[in-house]
């Protein structure tokens, strides 16, 4: 059973990293601690189950859908955020407001226009459920490991090897810094915001494909536990969230399976969380910017 | 600074009151209004709350087709109270104050239920509540009735099922940590220590509504040996118990509850669903001419599927309804009819009596999902365990 | 007109009205982002209630909840002094989620089937929602002189210089931790207080009614008023609480109405509503003064022009 459950930890895990790289990297720019990024999860789902469902591919849906909602979000980032973030000495518990706001707005309106009935995406895979002894390896969770994989092999090479990604790190590592050098701030703002938002609705998809069914609560569950994982993974630090995804995973799983704590999977990951910052305030990979 | 404060406060005082008095102030009308809620904007509970507020539409459309009670029309005065008991609380607040209004039914969860229960009692309003499970709604009292059992009967009559028909020997129990589920996992194993020594539950674990992923705890329910999972959740997370115990194939027979009781259960979990055993109050293979135009108006009039919690509210208007044609909409006559009903037909099944605390006894369903459809499987109608009282 | 619906509205109103105020101790005038309010509230919710079911005095009870809660509030405060802003923030947020946890799973909350309570007796009246309302309305008012003392006194201008840099504050000779666990036994006491009420006026809790979404609400009432006023809290939670009651005539669009409103409010007008310097509150204030004009003393003026100076 351990390696069964070690296998259903690193699934999990690698989901959570998925759905907590959106809010990290929007973190890592504008410091928002951005809850419609859950919007944007619930979202993506929607989007992309409508186009594999007109189109029958679901590479579409995912493309589509990551380029729809990342559009989405440099839209909200130009007429929300922006000009919240704009006026001086602002808390940052300020644009949270304006994101829980727009993610009320995500949950309902998806109400409205697609109904509260689940909505199933019955993807049908090329291939059986792998079975070797007693463990079993299931086709969507192979789905799970080469689209993390994939999507943070992008991230890397965009923020490493181009242009655009030197001005996001710039950006991150202090902005002020990088205005007075002339790095276009702005830009990687719009990169933060059209990835942030992109990666959540590949998460918001492929979550609606492991449980094949998706519903307007669909983004109330990420809505916090990534503020949790991206705060483990140190505040805006991409590989970090990795890794606090991780994390949360395996101790979510095992925690629940092995021990008899009287707390519910969802709590766990804040329970770790707390531990560590009393332990260790910065983060697991440190700060990558100021707070 | 104070005098601010306290001329800002009275202006939004005025605006409230000013709210507050719309809507009251109607001319007595013609009609018999009969007060809902149900939790309809609420994104976790959308799908039930729509479910409730058709179905209560479908009833009144369908009593006033029918020439209304003894001539005059219903007319609903619904409301969504979001899931939230502070809502309910303001609605169970307005809708007692309205003297238009004839009496109530409840087509929301527990808490919103639980609240609003003893503001309708001293009030002086009839209550019929439409499917929520906690064991002391009726409690508010003599005012109060549940059109459903709770969760104690159906789960002992569970007990009874898996022992004797399934044959189990070793239960794993999954549930959801709600009142919903602790109340039917600790009559479900009272009943299993009480009469079935034999069977030993070896796996019990408690998940939050809001968790989707039962990958672990499935791979952990299928190590300890069960040969019988009882699945105390609701139809999503129900659904990933079957898919999860087909997918990595267990081969574990499923018991479930009526919160598994929806087509949206067979939808998600697909071919995994064929083989789900689960306790309910509908069946859908009655031929019951009440069950069978429920279900095909349902589907005429929404275009889906009718559900367990869709068929309950619809039977909570039923049981107002009777109670109006024959003795009017007194609160006092009205209270003392439903009281004494007797084997009165409903698409959740025969409601055979409502015992001393307002709850309906009624035998308990036992369905089979075969080909993708629930089907009749058996039923469990020992006086003993349907009868709310004896828990 | 329906005097029971309205009172009940108050009362709901009221209730988190004291829960924006104490919040704002915390966030608006320690500057400490606290997301967990909820948590507190329910703290002194269930030891009111545990309290008063098993047949003690309602007005003890509150106290006690009061107390308790606070105590919990003054270890956060310990806590907080070695997390900063955003880190604070999550951890209370994750205070908030193991709390409701407990109250789910505790014997002694009632577990899953939470607590029934029976409205309490006093002076031969049963309380209603118009008591409560009343009763409510007495602790807000008593805390809202006691915040105007505060803010006047030295204990207030510590908290405000915090707020904006405890580097300079602690260059004066403030002692910045012993103001920061002070803001947060305070606020989380008040919160208790306000739960205590909140259990009796309702007359069942469950653990569902301290959840996370709750606190985001009162730190929404707070953000939508004002932050670090004490006008905005109260006018934040009036709004905030009468919405959903408001907004019933648009139907089945009420929820998205509703997070409409929130981001337009603060997106045109992040300091609040009627905070200080927001377009709202200088047009108000502007007309007040028109109508009652009032002779300006030296110290307004030199207020001014040192205003005037930050500006330019």
């Amino acid at each position: 059973m351990f390696l069964q459950q070690l296998i259903n930890a690193l699934t999990i895990g690698s989901l959570y990293a998925l759905t907590a790289m959106g809010a990290t990297l929007i973190y890592g720019i504008l410091g928002i601690l951005d809850i419609a990024n859950a919007g944007a999860y619930l979202v993506g789902a929607y989007v992309g189950w409508y186009i594999y469902y007109a189109t029958g591919s679901i590479v579409l849906g995912f493309l589509g859908s990551i380029l729809l909602v990342g559009l989405l979000g440099i839209f909200l980032q130009r007429t929300i955020y922006s000009p919240i973030l704009a006026k001086p000495r602002t808390l940052s518990i300020i644009p949270l407001v304006a994101a829980v706001g727009l993610f009320t707005i995500s949950s309902d309106a998806v109400r409205l226009i697609c109904g509260p009935n689940s909505k199933t995406y019955d993807l049908k895979f090329p291939m059986e459920i792998i079975q070797v002894g007693k463990v079993t390896i299931q086709p969507a969770w192979l789905l799970i490991f080469a689209l993390t994989a994939v999507l943070l092999a992008i991230l890397w090479f965009i923020l490493n090897k181009t242009k655009l990604g030197l001005a996001w790190r710039a950006t991150a590592g202090d902005r002020e810094i990088a205005l007075i050098c002339g790095v276009n701030t702005n830009n990687a703002m719009a990169l933060s915001y059209i990835l942030g938002y992109g990666f959540a609705a590949a998460a918001g998809i492929m979550t609606g494909i492991l449980y094949n069914n998706i519903t307007p609560a669909l983004g109330e569950v990420p809505s916090y536990k990534m503020l949790a994982i991206i705060v483990l993974g140190g505040l805006g630090n991409p590989l970090g969230t990795v890794i606090a995804g991780l994390i949360i995973g395996i101790a979510e799983v095992f925690l629940s399976v092995y021990t008899k704590i009287p707390i519910p999977k969802d709590a766990i990951a804040f329970v770790v969380l707390i531990i560590m910052l009393l332990v260790k305030p910065e983060g697991i990979m440190g700060r990558r910017n100021k707070v | 600074m104070m005098k601010k404060v306290l001329s800002i406060v009275l202006v939004l005082f005025m605006v409230v009151t000013m709210m507050a008095s719309t809507g009251i102030a109607e001319a007595k009308s013609d009609t018999i209004k009969i007060g809902f809620f149900a939790p309809v904007s609420a994104a976790s509970a959308a799908a039930d709350g729509e479910s409730a507020i058709n179905s209560a539409r479908l009833a009144v459309k369908l009593v006033n087709e029918n020439g209304g009670i003894n001539g005059t029309q219903v007319e609903l005065v619904d409301f969504d109270d979001g899931l939230d008991t502070k809502q309910a609380a303001n609605i169970a607040e307005r809708l007692a104050g309205d003297r238009d209004i004839a009496a109530v039914v409840s087509g929301s969860y527990s808490g919103p239920t639980k609240v609003a229960a003893p503001i309708f009692q001293e009030a002086g309003k009839l209550m019929v509540s439409a499917y929520a499970v906690h064991p002391d709604v009726t409690g508010a009292g003599d005012l109060i009735f549940s059109q459903s059992f709770p969760g104690a009967v159906q789960a002992t009559g569970a007990a009874v099922v898996a022992a004797e028909q399934l044959k189990a020997t070793k239960v794993a129990i999954i549930y959801v940590d709600l009142d919903f589920g602790t109340t039917q996992v600790n009559a479900f194993k009272a009943k299993l220590a009480k009469d079935y020594p034999d069977v030993q539950v070896v796996y019990e674990q408690g998940v939050a509504i809001s968790d989707s992923d039962l990958t672990s705890v499935v791979t952990a329910a299928g190590a300890a040996g069960a040969d019988l999972i009882y699945s105390v959740n609701y139809y999503e997370q129900a659904a990933e118990v079957l898919r999860q115990v087909g997918m990595q194939k267990l081969g574990i027979p499923v018991l479930g509850t009526e919160g598994a009781d929806s087509w949206m259960l067979l939808d998600i979990a697909k071919e995994y669903a064929d083989g789900l055993y689960i306790t309910t109050n509908m069946n859908r293979d009655d031929q019951n001419e009440q069950t069978q135009a429920y279900i095909k108006n349902y589907r005429e009039e929404y275009g889906k599927e009718p559900d367990m919690v869709g068929a309950s509210v619809y039977d909570a208007f039923q049981v107002l309804f009777e109670a109006m044609k024959n003795v009017g909409t007194d609160t006092q006559a009205m209270k003392e009819f439903i009281a004494g009903m007797k084997n009165f037909d409903t698409v959740t099944g025969t409601l055979l009596y409502y015992n001393a605390e307002g709850s309906a006894v009624k035998p308990i369903q036992v369905q089979l999902v075969t080909n993708g459809e629930y089907h009749f499987f058996g039923v469990v109608d020992d006086a003993q365990i349907i009868d709310p009282a004896n828990y | 007109m329906n005097t029971y619906y309205l009172y009940s509205i108050l009362a709901t109103a009221a209730i988190f009205t004291m829960l924006a105020l104490s919040l704002n101790i915390i966030t608006g005038y320690a500057g400490q982002a606290m997301m967990g309010i909820a948590a507190f509230f329910g703290i002194g919710a269930y030891t009111a209630a545990i309290i008063t079911t098993n047949g003690g005095n309602f007005f003890l009870a509150l106290a006690a909840g009061m107390l308790v809660s606070g105590a919990f509030g003054a270890v956060l405060g310990v806590i907080s002094l070695r997390l900063q802003a955003d880190f604070l923030a999550i951890t209370t947020i994750g205070i908030n989620f193991v709390m409701e946890a407990l109250f789910n799973r505790m014997k002694i909350t009632g577990g899953t089937l939470g607590l029934t309570i029976s409205k309490p007796v006093i002076f031969g009246v049963k309380m209603g929602n118009k008591q409560f309302f009343f009763l409510a309305v007495i602790f807000i008012v008593i805390l809202c002189l006691l915040l105007v003392k505060m803010r006047k006194s030295w204990f207030g201008m510590a908290l405000a210089s915090i707020n904006n840099d405890s580097a300079a504050a602690r260059s004066f000779g403030i002692n910045v931790n012993k103001y920061q666990i002070l803001a947060f036994t305070i606020g989380t006491a008040m919160a208790g207080l306000a739960g205590g009420i909140y259990a009796h006026r309702m007359g069942f809790i469950s653990a569902s009614d301290f959840a996370f979404v709750v606190s985001i609400q009162v730190v929404s009432m707070v953000v939508i008023g004002g932050l670090g006023t004490i006008r905005g809290p109260i006018f934040g939670a009036l709004l905030i609480t009468s919405l959903p009651e408001i907004l019933r005539f648009a139907k089945d669009y009420r929820e998205l109405v509703y997070g409409l409103l929130l981001v337009l409010m603060v997106r045109f007008m992040p300091q609040g509503l009627i905070g200080d310097d927001s377009p709202l509150w200088n047009a108000l204030t502007g007309l007040w003064r028109k109508v009652f004009p009032k002779k300006k003393t030296r110290a307004d003026l030199i207020v001014e022009s040192v205003k005037g100076g930050e500006q330019a």
